[in-house]
């Protein structure tokens, strides 16, 4: 009883014998919030004198270690989640796992990301101290939840409400940046469509950027950076931001797009057909490729490959 | 008659086709998903997807090749993929040119918009409501009593053999006294089969997906399974529990979740979605009530269900108390289930030896 006061006791209570503060080592795995608000943690963890700390990026090394620790039928995503936790426990004080509940107004997230805190505390992180919040934009702002969370870090009131500031704007800029295209400027624009965790990680989405720049294209990855989508039957936030988006699209705006799904993801499965008869509707050549672990860059190229082609044949 | 195909749900889908048939209109149903049904499901779906929705679809495009023009099914509010089921399973069914047309049940207004189509007036609306809700209660008896009887019967089959009679009595009532009378004859006539009391059967709590919990062709039989291992079980998704919830919720805002919640504490501090929470808080529960072991029963990748295996995992170990945790989908075979389930009621008897042998009760 006594012990479990005294750990969550601010640091101040210990009196003399405290030693003098070290900056508290926050870990931030490299997967799902980390990409879904961009810099936003690293930026505000920083301006509250904490030192944060972000897995590395994700390689086939990642891929077989969540293979090893985590559920059997897990998304791909989540095992990468789990491989990214696994390499901070130990490295820091505090590893980051919040539970996203909701990231647009009236939108739910899937449903794995409700119990990821209490997953990594019983299982991966069970050795290491969980740093959690409930994110849930339908009920309590962002930036609210931005205060709560360095309520729970004992940091003072105006000092967090300055580090949400900064984390936001950090993170505004972030998702400009992101948003900006790669490849060869002027080539014919492909956009592609997923998560933003996948098309931001490196092993996920690494081998089709790269595919597609090397055949010239301009490649544009969706934002998830700007307003709410339009209300539809499609309640998860990342499903329904992509659905808006290829509503939305202008005719000619892009030569295709393709969909990166990843296997085992539930969301996906649900909504490919649904994705795949919009872009069809529009008459905009669509293709979809899923990522597994097995993921081989010669398969990948020759289906990016086919794809072009038979575009170029199209024209 | 115009015909309708309803879920199924287990054994409820008798009290389901009963108010059905009490609005008159004939019900085309059974009480587990036919193999063939699941065959056709499973061609039409996309491979991606849950089972239970590969079993759904199936299942009403079996009612259409048989002539029944309307389909009714649960409209879900939550967040997992059950919430897109109906419009997936339109769009399928239109683009195989099938004509069936689907309702949704409950949740969107106080009139189904079933009843509103047919539109019975109030008596009529009211009355199968009550006696389906007699024939729900009838069910849950029924069942308790044969998880308590089966593993300790002396002759093999008869527990399946009552309980089959009364369900088929029960399916004949044309109203709620008759209903009722069959309810109250169910403990005398379980009574009248011969048992070993002196057995100590094991115990074990069956959770995860409803589906899987209720549809007998879905889960190989799992109770028959382990009754016939000699295995007491209670199945976790009680459908006269989940109505006495929305009563409370809509009378009392009194919510079972927050209940769960508490059992659940340390464990899980959200309610996920689906059942996942009911899966954590009722294996800490008979963990707590001495039941030797626990079955996770779930369609491969279920979102909710699995995003929990790993708290269950630590459940387990905390606790002490064995978890089986069993995926489904259209490859799993029935031998593959029966053996692991063998090999499961081993574990638990030889725990039970061991724990005895040391003075654990
Ligand atoms: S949306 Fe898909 S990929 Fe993302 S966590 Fe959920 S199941 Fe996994």
């Amino acid at each position: 009883m006594f012990k479990r006061l005294f750990k969550n006791a601010p640091a101040w209570i210990g009196g003399a014998e405290t030693p003098a503060p070290v900056a508290l080592r926050i870990g931030i795995p490299r997967m799902f919030a980390y990409y879904i608000y961009p810099a936003l943690w690293e930026t505000f963890f920083k301006d509250l004198g904490m030192v944060p700390v972000v897995s590395g990026r994700s390689t086939m090394q990642t891929v077989r270690l969540g293979a090893q620790i985590s559920e059997t039928e897990h998304c791909l995503p989540n095992k990468l989640f789990d491989a990214h936790l696994a390499e901070l426990v130990g490295q820091v004080d505090r590893v980051f796992v919040p539970r996203v509940l909701s990231t647009i107004k009236d939108h739910l997230s899937c449903p794995k990301f409700g119990p990821l805190p209490d997953a990594a505390r019983a299982g991966i992180a069970r050795d290491a101290v969980v740093l959690s919040v409930d994110i849930d934009e339908t009920k309590t702002p962002l930036v609210e939840t931005l205060h709560r969370l360095g309520r729970l870090l004992h940091t003072p009131r105006d000092r967090a409400a300055a580090a949400a500031e900064h984390g936001l704007s950090a993170m505004r800029a972030a998702h400009a940046r992101m948003a900006a295209p790669l490849g060869r400027k002027g080539g014919p624009r492909f956009l592609l469509i997923g998560h933003p965790y996948v098309l931001h990680d490196d092993f996920l989405a690494g081998p089709v950027v790269q595919k597609l720049a090397r055949m010239e294209a301009e490649v544009h990855r969706i934002s998830f950076g700007d307003e709410a989508p339009a209300k539809s039957h499609i309640l998860w936030s990342t499903s329904n931001k992509i659905f808006h988006k290829i509503n939305s699209l202008a005719p000619g705006e892009y030569a295709g797009v393709i969909q990166l799904t990843v296997f085992n993801c539930g969301c996906d499965s649900m909504l490919i057909d649904t994705f795949r008869r919009a872009m069809k509707e529009k008459g905009v050549p669509y293709m979809h490729l899923m990522v597994d672990e097995h993921l081989s860059q010669s398969g990948m190229d020759t289906r990016i490959e086919a794809f072009l082609d038979s575009l170029a044949w199209a024209r | 008659m115009t015909q309708i195909a309803i879920p199924n749900i287990g054994n409820y889908t008798v009290a389901l086709a009963t108010a059905v048939e009490s609005l008159g209109i004939k019900p085309w149903a059974s009480t587990a998903t036919t193999p063939e049904a699941l065959k056709l499901g499973t061609e039409a779906a996309p491979e991606s997807v849950c089972l239970p929705l590969k079993a759904h679809l199936g299942h009403f495009i079996a009612a259409d090749r048989a002539g029944v023009e309307y389909a009714l099914m649960v409209n879900s509010v939550g967040t997992c993929r059950l919430r897109y089921y109906r419009h997936m399973i339109e769009q399928i069914l239109k683009d195989l040119g099938l004509k069936i047309r689907i309702f949704g049940l409950g949740f969107d207004g106080f009139k189904p918009p079933l009843v509103r189509h047919f539109d019975p007036g109030p008596i009529t609306f009211l009355k199968p409501l009550f006696h389906a809700g007699e024939q729900i209660r009838a069910i849950d008896e029924m069942e308790t009593l044969a998880w308590k009887t089966r593993p300790i019967e002396l002759a093999h089959g008869e527990t399946t053999r009552v309980m089959n009679k009364l369900l088929l009595e029960l399916s004949r009532c044309r109203t709620l006294a008759e209903s009722r009378a069959v309810r109250r004859t169910t403990a005398s006539r379980f009574a009248t089969i011969a048992v070993d009391r002196s057995k100590k059967p094991l115990k074990v709590g069956l959770v995860g997906e409803v589906s899987f919990l209720r549809d007998k062709c879905l889960n190989k039989n799992i109770e028959y399974l382990l009754g016939d291992q000699g295995i007491e079980v209670k199945n976790f998704f009680s459908l006269g529990e989940e109505l006495r919830n929305i009563a409370r919720i809509v009378l009392l805002n009194k919510n079972r979740g927050r209940e769960l919640l508490d059992i659940a504490d340390r464990y899980l501090q959200t309610t996920v979605g689906g059942h996942a929470l009911d899966s954590v808080a009722h294996s800490i529960r008979c963990a707590e009530l001495g039941y030797d072991g626990m079955v996770h029963l779930a369609p491969c990748g279920c979102m909710p269900e699995v995003g929990v295996r790993p708290i269950l995992k630590r459940v387990s170990q905390d606790k002490d108390i064995p978890i089986l945790e069993l995926s489904f989908d259209e490859h799993t075979c029935d031998v593959g289930i029966t053996t692991r389930l063998e090999a499961f009621a081993d574990v638990l008897r030889e725990r039970r030896r061991k724990r005895a042998a040391v003075g654990v009760s």
